[in-house]
């Protein structure tokens, strides 16, 4: 469903320089599998998953979401996803019934089919009560809500959470995180960024470890556990980490190529 | 282009802004409020000035002829042509106090400092006397010495210029007193037996045929399209900022870029969204003038101030029509660079900065028509924004005739920048580096650190920028510090040589050495094919006709002043008496060589970085023709530096640019030579006429020159190496275009 080759990205930065946010990475998502992109911040999982929506276009390597490349077919790709960003990018001068249908209008779907659609969601998530409210004057909770009905209105395959529990309360990150586990069950293909190790543990079945541009490692969890002899997945996150910049430093003082 | 995903993006952001109180506000109340609030503080003021008659004091009263008669008890005497004054002036007569001159004026500057008196009028103890003697005189008499004496005789008025009332009790005496003065030379010829009439033969009463709506539309004509564009910008501005930089700060736009809706899409909703604004706040902004102007006019009238009721009027409803149709040109242009800039900021703070330096860089195009004698011609039909607003000026006056005539180029004019306005602004769309700049937190230290620690083999592009800005800075500033004109060769040598060495090539070569790895390289000085260097030389020679044509062209539709003839006569002297390989080396050795290094090899090779093609091609173009100086070289180089671009493009490098630019410089020079000089080759005959001291290429050898000039590009463009196209033209973060 989801397949990353080699997967590069270099920004052009004024005080950095060329600056290398994706050192060719490459892994698989599968349909009825939530994989998660687990890093610190910084590690490049927002730039990732921009490719992955075809925001941004990689500097090389290959990247094909539901059979579609992001170079050759973008607004193929499109279709196929949903995206979910880190902040809950919601107008503030539309109510949330609005939103979901301009974006449903945008993906073409029928008048009358996407009024099923959108009165099935609204009833999935509960959203009931915030249909005529404007975005203004949602909770962060609401507005998270209308974002994920808005990635699910045209029902694509798979779906990409770029940090979307950030910033939410504890009720609001576990209603969210039941929601991304029936849409696993559903069948779909999500792919979920997140720097939270216990949202992870939680509903992740496969997990990429990124830290600077790089993944580390790459397994389900019991796989991970094993491979490092550590059960605690965050004392197991921390020591790659370490490993991998102790690693670095020391090819930088015997004078070779960090990366 | 899905124009669905057009319409709906449409009608969301429409939908989004009427529902945004701010610019609700600036396009409906605004304009709602605005002009009947002007309207009545215009009424108020025009109460003001009827309802405060000056006040006036006369010292010396007894001193005043008694015929004609001055005043009248506190008034002026109310004469013809006074009718309206008279009753404005409050006169105070007193005897003339038995004071010096010195006390006197003292006194009387006391009275106006206190307000008491706006204006001081001192009748001389001997003026009664000396305009008695005066009119007694007969014709050829000699006037005595004792009546020049001015101390004495004279009439004196003391104002304070610091208060608009002294100022204004000074107008109406003028006036009044310029009346009594006809009255008195009147009745002196009159008593002499001549017909009074004398003195003033000619009463002109010009007879205009001009329908009133006609006189009312040519005071409107020059306020209206100012005031439209005006709002025009004002009205494109806020909706672009919000619907740009605010999206961004909401975070909505990567949502919407990852929609199926293309970037082309989502510039066109939101543009035709901003044109909306634009068209909508100018519009109710006539309207709500022309509603004021019709009840003001009505009011002005009423109150007697017929004068100017009938000056300014109502705006006439076709003038409104007209300039509604030149309206959505120019509101397409100003959103579509407003949306273009506002694309850039990341807070709708920011995006207020950039638009300021925008409406700054517009303002000059708006406010040109409305300096005097400018009007429209080839000239100013070709000038973007100008050349519209002086259209719409010719059809609110009704000159059609006028109007038809310049109206396909204004319309090319206006539609080209349109559609540039509308490429950049999807090219900034499409840029990953505007959609999602990050917050750089900037400093000095670590951004020289870095410059230097990040060089390149070229310059990248805003070093080049830099570079170009650069040149044209200190170029301008030598300019104004020299002021001598150049009469002989000494002085354009030294000209050219600072010109060329200093200003141009020093700080390009400057530059290359400290921002760049490689200077050869960063200058692109690369070995031509031979084959490639010979068309080049071709096409230098073959191109030389169609170079002149439109500088001839250009001088033409842009004449050159008398003054900067002149200034240029000195050169072309010098060109004449100097011996040929000194004057060849000073204006075409040297410019081709320092120039093409600067333009077509330092800027041109930063500017092609990141697929900038067609941006190195006519930025390096317009940093060429602008170190030209002159208006109408300016243009011509800028014309002739599109073409150096794109061969330096196809060729990879200077080297044959230099030999271009070298061949053009040097056949200018010669030519120019052998129109002066009687004996020049019999052969030139056959490809150039010489007269008037000037020259021109025969019309058979400029269609042949056309044809192996095509044949030579044609050349370049087959032949030229891919590997060097492809290379330059290569991007590190070219963006998803649809």
């Amino acid at each position: 469903m989801i397949e990353v080759e080699k997967l590069k990205k270099v920004y052009s930065d004024l005080a950095k320089g060329e600056f290398v946010a994706l050192a060719g990475i490459s892994f698989r998502a599968q349909p009825g599998e939530i994989f998660g992109l687990l890093g610190p911040n910084g590690a490049g999982k927002t730039t990732a998953l921009r490719i992955l929506s075809t925001v941004l276009r990689p500097s090389s390597g290959l990247v094909r979401i539901n059979g579609f490349d992001v170079m050759t077919h973008p607004a193929e790709v499109r279709r196929s996803i949903g995206f979910v960003s880190n902040n809950t990018a919601i107008y503030d001068r539309m109510t949330a019934w609005e939103m979901v249908e301009y974006f449903g209008k945008l993906y073409d779907i029928p008048e009358d089919r996407l009024k099923d659609r959108m009165e099935m969601i609204f009833q999935q998530l509960a959203m009931g009560d915030i249909r005529d409210v404007p975005g203004a004057k949602m909770s962060t909770g609401m507005k998270q809500k209308v974002s994920i009905a808005r990635a699910m209105v045209h029902d694509p395959p798979v779906l990409i959470f770029d940090e979307a529990s950030v910033g939410l309360d504890v009720m609001v990150a576990r209603s969210l995180l039941k929601i991304i586990a029936s849409l696993r069950d559903e069948g779909k293909c999500v792919i979920f960024s997140t720097h939270i190790m216990r949202e992870v543990e939680r509903i992740c079945d496969r997990v990429a470890i990124l830290y600077r541009g790089c993944i580390l490692d790459e397994g389900t969890l019991p796989e991970l556990s094993e491979r490092h002899q550590q059960n605690d997945f965050e004392e197991l996150f921390f020591e790659m980490l370490s490993n991998y910049d102790r690693e670095r430093a020391e090819k930088l003082a015997a004078g070779g190529n960090p990366s | 282009m899905n124009w669905k995903h057009v319409k709906l993006i449409f009608s969301r952001e429409l939908r989004d802004q009427l529902r945004d109180r701010r610019t609700l506000f600036t396009i409906t109340i605004l304009p709602i409020l605005l002009y009947p609030l002007m309207g009545m503080l215009m009424l108020q003021v025009a109460q003001f000035s009827r309802e405060h008659p000056v006040q006036i004091k006369i010292l010396g009263s007894e001193n005043i002829p008694e015929s004609p008669r001055l005043v009248d008890g506190e008034q002026l005497y109310s004469r013809v042509g006074l009718e309206s004054i008279a009753p404005l002036v409050k006169i105070s007569s007193s005897a003339l106090p038995e004071l010096d001159n010195e006390k006197l004026q003292a006194q009387a500057t006391d009275m106006l400092n206190k307000g008491d008196q706006d204006l001081i009028v001192i009748f001389k103890p001997r003026f009664r006397e000396y305009m008695d003697q005066l009119a007694q005189t007969q014709v050829g008499e000699k006037v005595e010495g004792s009546l020049l004496d001015e101390s004495d005789r004279g009439l004196e008025v003391i104002l304070t210029r610091s208060r608009d009332q002294s100022q204004i009790a000074y107008n109406r005496w003028q006036v009044a007193i310029e009346a009594w003065q006809q009255e008195w030379i009147a009745t002196k010829l009159k008593g002499a037996g001549f017909d009074p009439r004398l003195v003033r033969p000619l009463h002109i009463a010009p007879v205009d045929v001009a329908p009133e709506a006609t006189r009312r539309a040519i005071v409107w004509s020059k306020i209206l399209p100012f005031i439209m564009l005006i709002w025009a910008l004002t009205g494109a501005f806020y909706p672009a900022v919000d619907l740009c930089a605010g999206e961004k700060e909401r975070g909505t736009l990567e949502t919407l870029l990852s929609s199926p809706a293309r970037r082309r899409e989502i510039v066109w909703g939101k543009l035709l969204t901003v044109i909306f604004f634009s068209c909508m706040t100018a519009l109710l902004n006539l309207g709500s003038m022309q509603f004021t102007a019709s009840l003001l006019s009505n009011q002005l009238a009423a109150g007697g101030a017929r004068g100017l009721a009938e000056s300014l009027g109502t705006p006439p409803i076709y003038a409104i029509g007209w300039l509604t149709l030149a309206l959505i040109p120019m509101a397409s242009l100003f959103s579509a660079l407003a949306l273009a800039v506002a694309a850039l900021a990341r807070s709708t703070k920011e995006g207020q900065y950039y638009l300021m330096p925008l409406l700054l860089m517009m303002l000059p195009f708006v406010m040109i028509p409305m300096l005097p004698g400018i009007e429209l011609s080839l000239g100013t039909s070709l000038m973007p924004v100008t050349g519209m607003v002086l259209l719409s000026r010719a059809l609110v006056e009704g000159q059609y005739l006028e109007a038809v005539r310049y109206l396909p180029i204004v319309a090319v004019v206006t539609i080209t920048c349109c559609l540039l306005a509308i490429r950049w602004a999807v090219r900034q769309f499409e840029s990953e580096s505007v959609m999602f700049r990050e917050n750089e937190r900037w400093d000095l230290r670590m951004w020289i650190t870095s410059i230097w620690r990040e060089r390149d083999f070229t310059a990248s592009v805003m070093e080049a920028m830099l570079c170009g800005a650069i040149i044209l800075v200190v170029k301008f500033f030598a300019s104004l510090a020299s002021t001598d004109p150049i009469s002989d060769f000494a002085g354009l040598s030294k000209a050219v040589l600072v010109g060329q060495l200093a200003l141009i090539l020093t700080p390009t070569l400057l530059m290359a050495i400290m921002l760049t790895k490689s200077v050869r390289t960063s200058l692109r000085v690369n070995a031509p094919k031979p084959i490639d260097f010979a068309v080049c030389v071709l096409l230098a020679i073959a191109f030389h006709p169609l170079a002149m044509w439109f500088s001839t062209a250009v001088t033409t539709v842009y004449p050159l002043s008398p003054a900067m003839i002149e200034a240029t006569s000195g050169i072309t002297k010098a060109i004449i008496d100097t011996p040929l390989w000194m004057i060849l080396l000073t204006l075409a050795v040297l410019p081709a060589f320092c120039e093409e290094v600067a333009f077509r090899g330092f800027i041109f090779g930063g500017l092609i970085r990141q697929n900038g093609v067609l941006r190195a091609i006519l930025v390096s173009a317009l940093f060429f023709g602008l170190t030209h100086g002159v208006l109408q070289q300016s243009i011509s180089a800028t014309f002739m530096g599109m073409l150096l671009g794109w061969v330096a493009w196809r060729t990879g490098g200077i080297v044959c640019t230099i030999a271009m630019h070298l061949i053009h410089n040097s056949l200018s020079i010669l030519l120019s030579r052998a129109a002066t000089n009687e004996t020049s080759p019999a052969w030139l005959d056959l490809f150039v006429t010489f007269e008037k001291g000037g020259f021109h290429y025969d019309a058979s050898w400029t269609t042949v020159s056309v044809v192996l000039s095509v044949a030579c590009l044609w050349i370049l463009y087959v032949r030229s190496s891919d590997s060097i196209v492809a290379n330059e033209s290569r991007t590190v973060d070219r963006p998803l275009t649809d």
